[in-house]
């Protein structure tokens, strides 16, 4: 061999060797999943016989079907798909409010700079990464008074509270680089600080508002703290029903209707990461590099 | 200066942007720094099943560390801490290093890397806790597949059972952690390794010598953000182990939650909290400040 | 069309003054330019007059009327910015009608104004299209007539230019002199191209470190510059600089200079009364290029016209002319001649002084005796 062959074959070797470390990677971060999966559409006797690695001999979507509607969590015994609705119902709400009001904080804390700006954003700011058990007791405390606890619409004023820091951080980073001129153009042609904002900023935002959203449906719709301290029963997001179904001890252990249920937890999620994972990374990139 | 109608026009169109601003800065001062004083003030009394406001100075908080929970949680969270950073950066690093060698297909491995980021630490750790129970999961499988000596049992072993929360963590982040790397890789500039090569270093030596020392920023901001979940982390606890078993898995987390609202220990739960806040705030605020103290030149 | 005037104005950031009391004013009709190099305070100048920077002191006055508290949509003016500043989400048409818009001009009216104003800026074919789909000419234009649709009483210009390529620039300041002629409007232009500066205006107002250096037409700073700076700055090749001596000379008053083998050059300066105190004083002599020719290119009857044979150290050709290099009390001056002079370098060649263009500055105070 000459020496030009040694060097390509030698490449060739490292080549083979990346990729097979790669793919081999790739399976163990698919294989949770997969398991879960195949899981989900066994019946409980091939569960208990089979492999959990191999595919199931009979589909079945029993699990999932009784997952949604009859599994029993807590006392009752009707299923997740109540708390999905509450998941749903509590996420749309916030991830609106949070967004335009992240919206409207980073117009203002880019475009009309005032003394003590910085201050009041490194203050909103430090309110996004606190750890949240330090504020448990005051704000259960808070929505006993308001009459809010356990309800949907108290879990709401908590996300949207708790989700103003990163949705101004997106906002202000992304309208810190929007040209001062336009801003000041649009006043010298008369539109006002609103107009401005409606006019000639947000149509212009459409980017950082993808971000914005999927950023904060996901911690919303991911979140456990929260709904486990303040929505108890009925009135419980998902990731609490999920956790309750997985870990209640009566009876037989469904593994696949766990399975199923966690699918279905995951979905919505995973349909969005699947649907615009640029976005979701380029949240997940703008809430911590840039701090 | 007379208060015309004109110039009250002019000071609400001069103060609009801060009273559009403002609900929300009174929003976040009340419930986050209202909240923490509120929390802290709890800390000193003797809050049991209800909030009281009894002084009793930092009993709380040297009842906390002589109790039995604490220390095991906090020793927990050392080695849950550690291990998570470590694994998730030197993999987090190693894979985006792989992917950046113009790998075919990086489109579709990349995502496949990062997707469990989208996933409610819930729903992670019931699939984990599924994958990884000794009698149908994993160890199973392998007895099925012939290996019948394979025993893996961590879950249900208080010594291990630490150790599951961290390979399902780093299960969950250090695709998120490549995802930094990579974008930190991609940021340096190309002649900088054509420069090297010239120079004759191979390819380890251009990472070793060149690239990786000026990913630094990315390390700093890797360790900032895993350390913050690390500390804050709750719900992996609650739905991999609930903690156990027995207490195997406390950690601050769920120690904090367990005696506010379950143990009628209020106090001792606010002082656990502000421990809590202030080892966070100890790594987050000059992380910060130095962000904003960079912008702050440009 | 206005009247814009500037009293006193003043601006400082906390301690750091960056105006320092300005007064400039200027008829209804004029095409002011501001120039200087950067951070001269020019754009700040700009910016406190179309309202977007506030006025620490001084008085900002349009068409006799204090403007110093109103809003900048009620000043009546229209900006073209820099970047151009085109909203990126409205079409071109849109782009220009937004400003009426905002005015609560009805839609048909609109329609017909940015209609005629394309017309004038031949941008109708462009009306339908996103400010990102243009090129930098385009975009221009566009900018202008988001300006023009207005019918202000000021223009503002923010070194609109400078971000188009050379050929372009040239044709596009033509464009900017021919509509200023056509409407006879008032504008101001901020740029810190000299050349810009002297084709636009009718009046330059020269600016360094925050302090207005000299107001008037671009001749007259042209020709007598209040100051070594402005001379300097204004012209290109720039006046030449240099060091002499005022002495007695024949009844009359010459200024003496030293070459660089050590013969002395006198020159004999007009209006001998002005300098008659700077006698055996050392100044500065500022000659422009074009001022010192060959001899067959000076002016055969004018009598201020000296010959003195110098060394030639560099030639440059610049096709129609050639820049003759001579030293000359220490400094390298250029001198403007026809290429076919002969001037050789290493040779020494006869220069023809236009001494009625000279002026001279108190090397102390910089600043024109």
């Amino acid at each position: 061999m000459t020496n030009q062959e040694v060097k390509a074959s030698s490449s060739r070797f490292w080549r083979v060797l990346i990729y097979t470390t790669l793919i081999v990677f790739a399976a163990f971060y698919l294989l949770p999943l997969f398991v879960m999966l195949i899981t989900s559409f066994k019946d409980l006797e091939e569960l208990r016989q089979g492999n959990m690695l191999s595919l199931p001999q009979n589909w079945t979507i029993a699990a999932w079907i009784k997952a949604w509607g009859s599994a029993c969590i807590g006392l009752t015994c009707e299923g997740i798909n109540g708390y999905f609705w509450n998941s749903i119902k509590m996420v749309v709400p916030s991830v609106l409010i949070s967004t335009l009001l992240g919206a409207i904080n980073g117009y203002v804390l880019t475009k009309w700079r005032f003394k003590g700006d910085r201050w009041v954003f490194a203050l909103m700011l430090f309110g996004c990464f606190i750890p949240f058990q330090i504020v448990l007791i005051p704000m259960s405390q808070i929505l006993g008074n308001l009459g809010l606890a356990g309800t949907t619409t108290g879990l709401v004023l908590v996300h949207v509270t708790y989700g103003i820091g990163f949705a101004t951080l997106f906002f202000r980073n992304y309208y810190a680089a929007f040209p001062t001129e336009l801003v000041k153009a649009a006043m010298i042609d008369g539109a006002s600080f609103l107009g401005i904002f409606w006019r000639i900023l947000l149509p212009s935002s459409g980017p950082i508002i993808v971000v914005t959203v999927i950023w904060q449906f996901t911690n919303i719709w991911n979140d456990f703290l929260f709904g486990a301290s303040f929505a108890a029963g009925e009135s419980a997001p998902m990731t609490v029903a999920l956790n309750n179904l997985v870990s209640s001890s009566t009876g037989v252990k469904e593994y696949n209707v766990d399975m199923a249920a966690a699918m279905i937890a995951a979905l919505p999620t995973l349909l969005v990461y699947i649907v615009a994972g640029r976005y979701f990374v380029r949240g997940l990139m703008a809430g911590s590099v840039k701090g | 200066m007379t208060h015309t109608t004109d110039d009250w026009r002019g000071w609400v169109r001069h103060h609009l942007p801060k009273l559009v601003l403002s609900p929300s800065f009174a929003v976040t001062l009340f419930f986050v720094y209202g909240f923490i004083l509120y929390t802290g003030l709890l800390s000193l009394t003797s809050s049991r099943m209800m909030p009281n406001f009894n002084l009793i100075g930092f009993e709380n908080y040297s009842k906390l560390w002589q109790t039995l929970n604490w220390q095991v949680a906090l020793n927990n969270l050392a080695i849950f801490g550690t291990l998570y950073i470590v694994i998730c950066g030197l993999l987090g690093m190693f894979l985006a290093i792989l992917l950046d060698q113009k790998i075919r297909g990086e489109g579709f491995l990349r995502p496949i890397y990062l997707y469990p980021m989208a996933l409610s630490f819930i729903v992670t750790g019931t699939a984990w806790k599924w994958f990884l129970n000794p009698g149908l999961g994993l160890e199973k499988t392998m007895h099925e597949w012939g290996w019948t000596s394979f025993k893996f049992d961590w879950l249900i072993n208080s010594d291990m059972a630490i150790y599951t929360v961290v390979i399902a963590a780093v299960w969950q982040s250090s695709g998120f952690v490549m995802a930094m790397f990579l974008a930190g890789l991609r940021g340096i500039d190309s002649e900088q390794v054509k420069a090297a090569q010239l120079d004759g270093a191979s390819a380890v030596q251009t990472y070793w010598r060149i690239i990786i020392p000026q990913l630094r920023p990315v390390f700093l901001s890797a360790f900032v953000v895993l350390a913050h979940m690390a500390i804050k982390s709750y719900d992996l606890v609650v739905a991999l182990t609930g903690g156990g078993p027995g207490n195997a898995t406390e950690v601050p987390a769920t120690f904090m939650y367990s005696y506010t609202f379950t143990r009628n220990q209020m106090g001792v739960g606010a002082a656990s909290a502000m421990i809590m806040l202030m080892t966070i705030a100890a790594i987050i605020v000059p992380y910060l400040y130095a962000e904003t103290r960079e912008q702050r030149h440009d | 069309m206005a009247s814009l005037e500037i009293r006193n104005v003043c601006k400082s950031y906390g301690s750091v003054d960056v105006l320092k009391s300005i007064n400039i004013a200027i008829n209804h009709g004029d095409f002011l330019v501001l120039v200087g190099p950067s951070g001269c305070g020019k754009s700040t100048l700009l910016s406190m007059i179309a309202g977007l920077d506030e006025i620490t002191s001084g008085e900002l006055v349009i068409d006799g009327e204090v403007v110093n508290d109103k809003h900048p949509s009620q000043r009546d003016i229209a900006m073209v910015f820099q970047s151009y500043a085109l909203y990126p989400n409205m079409s071109v048409e849109k782009n220009i009608a937004f400003g009426l818009e905002m005015r609560g001009v009805p839609k048909a009216e609109r329609d017909k104004k940015v209609e005629s104003v394309s017309q004038m800026l031949q941008i109708g074919p462009l009306l339908k299209r996103k400010p990102a789909q243009l090129s930098g000419g385009q975009r221009q234009r566009v900018a202008m007539g988001r300006a023009l649709v207005r019918e202000p009483k000021i223009f503002l210009f923010d070194e609109p230019l400078s971000n188009l390529d050379a050929k372009l620039r040239v044709d596009m300041r033509t464009e900017i002199k021919k509509l200023h002629q056509r409407l006879g409007a008032t504008i101001v232009y901020v740029t810190h191209d000299q050349i810009e500066a002297m084709t636009l205006a009718t009046r330059i107002a020269i600016m360094k470190a925050g302090i207005l250096q000299q107001l008037g037409t671009p001749q007259e700073v042209y020709d007598t510059p209040n100051n070594v700076f402005v001379a300097s700055f204004m012209g290109s090749p720039s006046m030449n600089l240099i060091p002499a001596t005022v002495v007695a000379h024949q009844n009359s008053v010459a200024a003496r200079l030293t070459s660089p083998q050590g013969n002395e050059l006198i020159l004999p300066l007009p209006q001998p009364e002005r300098y008659q105190t700077w006698i055996d004083k050392p100044v500065i002599l500022g000659i422009r290029p074009e001022a010192i020719t060959d001899m067959s290119s000076a002016e055969p009857n004018n009598p201020w016209v000296f010959p003195a044979d110098c060394q030639v150290d560099v030639t440059e050709p610049t096709g129609a002319d050639v820049y003759v290099l001579t030293t000359l009390g220490g400094k390298e001056i250029v001198a403007r001649m026809r290429s076919n002079c002969g001037a050789v370098v290493g040779q020494k060649t006869p220069f023809a002084f236009n001494m009625a263009k000279a002026v001279l500055f108190d090397p102390q105070t910089e600043n024109r005796i």
